[in-house]
Parts: C-alpha cells; sequence; structure tokens
C-alpha cells in the first residue's frame, strides 16, 4: 500500500522561496490532483516528492520511511515519476521502453532480463491495453498511446505511489477520458496516484481529493466539491470562477472576458 | 533477415578473418603454411618464427585491441551525451596527448617514452575536462562537449606550433603520431597499458544496464532508479581509460570511435548489452583490416592508419547514411 506523506515541506528555486508548509498525504487507492496556476511550483513538488529534488525544510517519507534515507534503487521500487518533458526514444520497441521500468529489480550492473522482469512488462502492458503494441517501435505511437506505454513502464517497476506531470495535457479530450480513467482504476487495485492536472474539470471528475496550490503554499487539499470553492479559485488563479452542479458532480468555469467587463 | 545469433556469428567470423589477414599480410614474403606453423611451433627458431611473434603477432594483437577501446569509448560516450556527433576524442584525451607528445619530441625525450608520457597527459586532459563539466554530484553533457572542444583546439594548436618551429626529422615522428600508426609497437607496449584497457572494459560492462536507461532520458532513468551520477563518472571513466590506451598505442586513429557504434546500432539494435558486443567485434575487425591494408599497399611505406581509414570508411559511411534513396536516421536502428 503507497503512502506518500509531506510535512512542513518547503521548496526553494534559487533565492526565491516557491512553497512552504506543504503537508500533503497520497494514500494508497485514491487518485490526487494537484492543481494550481503556472509556475506555482507543482513539478518542483513532484520532484521532491520522489525524491530528485532536496528540500529546503520539512520531510518527505514513504509508508514511515524518510526518502532520504532510500537508495537511488529502492525509492524507484516504492515511487516513480512520469515527468512531463519525457523524450521520445527512438530505434526502441514498446516492449523494450517498457522493460526499462524493471532496473530497480535486479543489481544494477547485471545485464540478464529474468523471466519475472519479462512477465511483469507483458503484464504491464495488457493493463493497459497495448499488449499487441509490444514489438512496435516506440516512435510510431500516438501520443495517447504513449502516455499508455509510459504508464505501462510504471506498472512494471512496481513501484505503489505514482507520481505523474500533466499526464493529459497533449491528449485530446477522448485520449484524456481514457488516461484518467486508466488512472482511477490503476489507484483503486491499492496503489496512490498524484497527477498534475490543467484541467479542473478533469480533476473534479476523476480524483478522490484535489490539492489546490496558489499563493506559494497549499490552499486546500479537500474532495472535488470542497476543494473547487470559487473563493479559493480566485485566490490560486487570479480569475473569477462559477461553480455549478453536473450529473451529481462539482465543475468550475473561469469567467470569461464578457463576464469580466460586465462586471467593472 | 538474420536472427541476433546469426548477426552476431557473423561479426565474429569477421573479426576472426580480420585478425587472420592481418597474420597473413606484411612486408616479407610469408606463406599461410609458414605462418601457420610458426603459430603452433612457437619455441622453434627460424626466420618465420621471429616475423610472426614479435612483429606480427603483436601488431595484430595491437590493433584489435586498439579498434576495440576506441569504438566501446565511442559508443559508450554517443548513448551518454545522447549525441551520435560525439566521438571518443571529444574528452580531450588526444589533443592533450597530444600536446604533450609534441612537446616530449621537441625536448628530446626518448621514444619508448612517448606512450606513457601521452597516456598521462591524455588523462590529465580529460580529468580537467570532466572538471569543468561537473554540474552537481552529476555531469552535464552540453558543458562536457564545449569543455572537451575548447580545450582541444587549445592543445591542437600547441601542436600546430610544435609542428611550426620544428626540424624537419622530429616534425615526422609527431606527424606520425597524429595520423595514427603501429608501426615499431610490440608486446612491451601493449603489456602496460592492457590492465588500464581492462579496468575501462570492466567499468563499460558495469555500466551497460544503466546506459540502456538513459536511452529514454535522465528525468526516466531516474525515475526507475538509475544513480545517473554514478552512471556517467562510470560512463567517462571507461571512455577515457579506453581512448587513452588506444591513443598511447596507436596515435589518433579517428574515424573508428565516431562510425563503429553507429553500424553496430545499425546491424544489433540499440540495446546496449548487444551494441557494445557488436562494436567491440567491429571495431578490432575494422582497425586490424585497416592496419594490414596499410603495411600491405605499398610496402614498404606504411600509410598513416587514421589517413587510410577515413580515406575507405568515410565514403562508405556516408553512401550507407546519407544517400537519398535509403533516407536512414543516423541514431538508432
Amino acid at each position: 500500500m503507497g503512502n506518500l506523506n509531506l510535512r512542513g515541506v518547503r521548496l526553494v528555486l534559487g533565492e526565491r522561496t516557491l512553497l512552504e508548509d506543504i503537508d500533503l498525504d497520497a494514500r494508497g487507492g485514491e487518485l490526487l490532483a494537484i492543481v494550481g496556476p503556472n509556475g506555482v511550483g507543482k513539478t518542483t513538488l513532484l520532484r521532491a516528492a520522489a525524491g530528485f529534488l532536496p528540500v529546503a525544510a520539512g520531510a518527505i517519507s514513504d509508508d514511515g520511511v524518510d526518502v532520504r534515507t532510500l537508495s537511488h534503487q529502492e525509492r524507484a521500487r516504492e515511487i516513480t515519476l512520469i515527468g512531463d518533458d519525457v523524450e521520445t526514444p527512438h530505434g526502441m520497441s514498446v516492449r523494450e521502453v517498457v522493460l526499462t521500468g524493471r532496473f530497480a529489480h535486479r543489481a544494477w550492473w547485471d545485464w540478464v532480463t529474468g523471466d519475472a522482469d519479462l512477465f511483469a512488462t507483458d503484464a504491464a502492458l495488457e493493463r493497459v491495453a497495448l499488449a499487441d503494441f509490444g514489438d512496435r517501435s516506440f516512435d510510431t505511437l500516438s501520443s495517447g498511446e504513449r502516455q499508455r506505454a509510459w504508464l505501462a513502464l510504471a506498472l512494471a517497476q512496481d513501484a505503489q505511489t505514482l507520481l505523474l506531470d500533466e499526464p493529459t495535457s497533449h491528449l485530446d479530450a477522448r485520449y484524456a477520458l481514457e488516461i484518467l480513467s486508466l488512472l482511477r482504476d490503476l489507484a483503486r487495485d491499492g496503489r496512490a496516484i498524484v497527477a498534475v492536472l490543467h484541467d479542473l474539470n478533469e480533476a473534479a471528475a476523476f480524483a478522490d481529493r484535489i490539492a489546490v496550490l496558489g499563493d506559494g503554499r497549499l490552499l486546500a487539499c479537500a474532495t472535488p466539491e470542497a476543494a473547487l470553492e470559487p473563493a479559493l479559485l480566485e485566490r490560486a488563479f487570479g480569475v473569477a470562477f462559477d461553480k455549478f452542479e453536473v450529473d451529481g458532480g462539482t465543475r468550475v468555469l473561469a469567467r470569461g472576458p464578457r463576464a469580466m467587463v460586465r462586471e467593472t | 533477415m538474420f536472427s541476433f545469433t546469426a548477426r552476431f556469428a557473423l561479426l565474429t567470423l569477421l573479426a576472426i578473418a580480420a585478425l587472420a589477414i592481418g597474420l597473413f599480410v606484411g612486408g616479407s614474403p610469408l606463406g599461410p603454411a609458414d605462418v601457420a606453423r610458426a603459430l603452433f611451433h612457437p619455441h622453434a627458431s627460424g626466420d618465420a618464427n621471429a616475423i610472426v611473434w614479435s612483429l606480427r603477432l603483436p601488431r595484430v594483437a595491437i590493433a584489435a585491441c586498439v579498434g576495440v577501446a576506441l569504438a566501446v569509448a565511442g559508443f559508450l560516450l554517443q548513448g551518454m551525451l545522447r549525441n551520435p556527433l560525439v566521438d571518443p576524442f571529444l574528452t580531450g584525451v588526444s589533443a592533450g596527448a597530444g600536446a604533450a607528445i609534441a612537446i616530449a619530441v621537441v625536448l628530446g625525450v626518448a621514444s619508448p617514452f612517448l606512450p606513457p608520457l601521452g597516456f598521462a597527459a591524455g588523462l590529465g586532459t580529460a580529468l580537467l575536462v570532466a572538471a569543468l563539466a561537473r554540474r552537481g554530484s552529476g555531469i552535464d553533457a552540453e558543458r562536457l562537449i564545449l569543455a572537451g572542444v575548447s580545450l582541444s583546439a587549445l592543445f591542437s594548436s600547441f601542436v600546430a606550433l610544435v609542428l611550426f618551429r620544428l626540424a624537419r626529422n622530429g616534425a615526422d615522428s609527431v606527424l606520425a603520431w597524429l595520423t595514427g600508426s603501429l608501426a615499431g609497437r610490440g608486446w612491451s607496449e601493449l603489456l602496460w597499458t592492457a590492465p588500464y584497457a581492462v579496468i575501462g572494459i570492466a567499468f563499460a560492462l558495469a555500466a551497460v544496464p544503466s546506459l540502456n536507461a538513459l536511452r529514454l532520458g535522465t528525468s526516466i532513468a531516474r525515475a526507475v532508479g538509475v544513480d545517473v551520477a554514478r552512471a556517467q563518472w562510470l560512463l567517462l571513466g571507461s571512455a577515457t581509460l579506453l581512448t587513452a590506451s588506444a591513443v598511447s598505442l596507436s596515435g589518433i586513429v579517428g574515424f573508428v570511435g565516431l562510425i563503429v557504434p553507429h553500424l553496430a546500432r545499425r546491424i544489433v539494435g540499440s540495446d546496449g548489452r548487444q551494441a557494445l558486443v557488436a562494436s567491440a567485434l567491429l571495431g578490432a575487425a575494422l582497425v586490424t583490416l585497416g592496419d594490414a591494408l596499410s603495411r600491405s599497399l605499398f610496402p614498404p611505406i606504411e600509410i598513416p592508419l587514421g589517413v587510410l581509414l577515413a580515406f575507405v570508411g568515410v565514403p562508405t559511411f556516408l553512401y550507407l547514411y546519407l544517400r537519398p534513396a535509403g533516407a536512414t536516421r543516423l541514431w538508432g536502428t
């Protein structure tokens, strides 16, 4: 069961404090969305949570263990991060890419791909509905298929906490829904899934909880209904929002220029 | 078209054939039977034995080692920096060694001391380049390339200056070194370089799984558990030791470290486990064949090995990769 806990975390970029006093829990079985304006530090927060960046203050622990005490491979068996800066590998099959997720399950100098590695790779491809794509060259996949392949890599890695930076950013509406449904299913399997999302309504529709970052701190971390309060969102994004009920779920809409003009 | 096993069998056969040709070809007219007899009776006396055991065999062994070292070093650096234009001399090894050797020739240092001197100077230059390229605990690819290219340019102008001032005899020995040659190399040179090359190969083998993950970029490599800084230092250390060993044995043999890794990836794919072995086999074959050709085309004159390989290899490479119809990517397979 993946449980990632951030306590009193302060993140600094150069001289500037990006975020402070962050208390956040990613719980197994749950999809947690992180939203906030551009430049607030969402990506930096994910990278720190993955153990890639040091924190200026506070602590990050995985199931009670401080992530700083873990070796690279130990950490990768617990937590993984698929960034939005992933590069498209050339000359590699989809299976080869996904198999790379098994790195942490062997000694780092070991050349041998074991049966367990192959089995985990095939199971991961199956789980993201790419079972027939294993032999395809990775660079022939569509954006949506690539995103599923990266998820397969994370599944083959068998980390219980998955951190995803804008997993739907290059996807059209249908592919985005497909990925978000998959993420929710993967969370239901018991993993903790943390995704930075730009679209507040995607977050509202799929996430169990939403963390709203703004103003250099965590403004709220609650259910979509509680977190997507217009006043709170205005504080975070600097524009006014309207909140609706659609089919029993919460939706929000930033007020367009016309509404803004009418108000003034 | 061919299975993996068949491709490796072919590459191995190619390397063995190249070694055999290297043994059979030379200035003195020895028949294949004489060579074979000498090989199987190492303690017999006679001219054939002396030629095979103290001239041809060490020379073929050195050619093979130089080929393996340069091809593997090029493969590691291209993979680490994810840049298909990188060659083993990027780390400044050859330029640093070149400058040291040119200056030593001016100062009248005896020729047996030149290879160790080149080795040490090459290693020192690579350390300087690595120090400049450091960022955090790891290495910044862009800084490494910039530092390597600029220090190489600086040391190359030292060499040019020395050549400009040198008397003709001295200039010849520096030039021979700059254009790559195995003339006059024997077992002793091979023996003292071997340990460094072996350490280089061991580092390379240990770094291959990390190198494979690095094909997906540093961000994913880190996510799957690669200690990126450790992998970078291992790869750079390995490439430097291998290049310095090769350079101290043969001078500057260009082309091999740049182009063999491309051919290897094209034949067996980009998986480092296969591509490293294929690079080693192809590198050994290419340098051994090149050296045999350089000795036998216009005897007793030897054509500089680096020059010959560039003349034969570059057009072949251009034809394979840049012909308009077969528009094939340079990177990957």
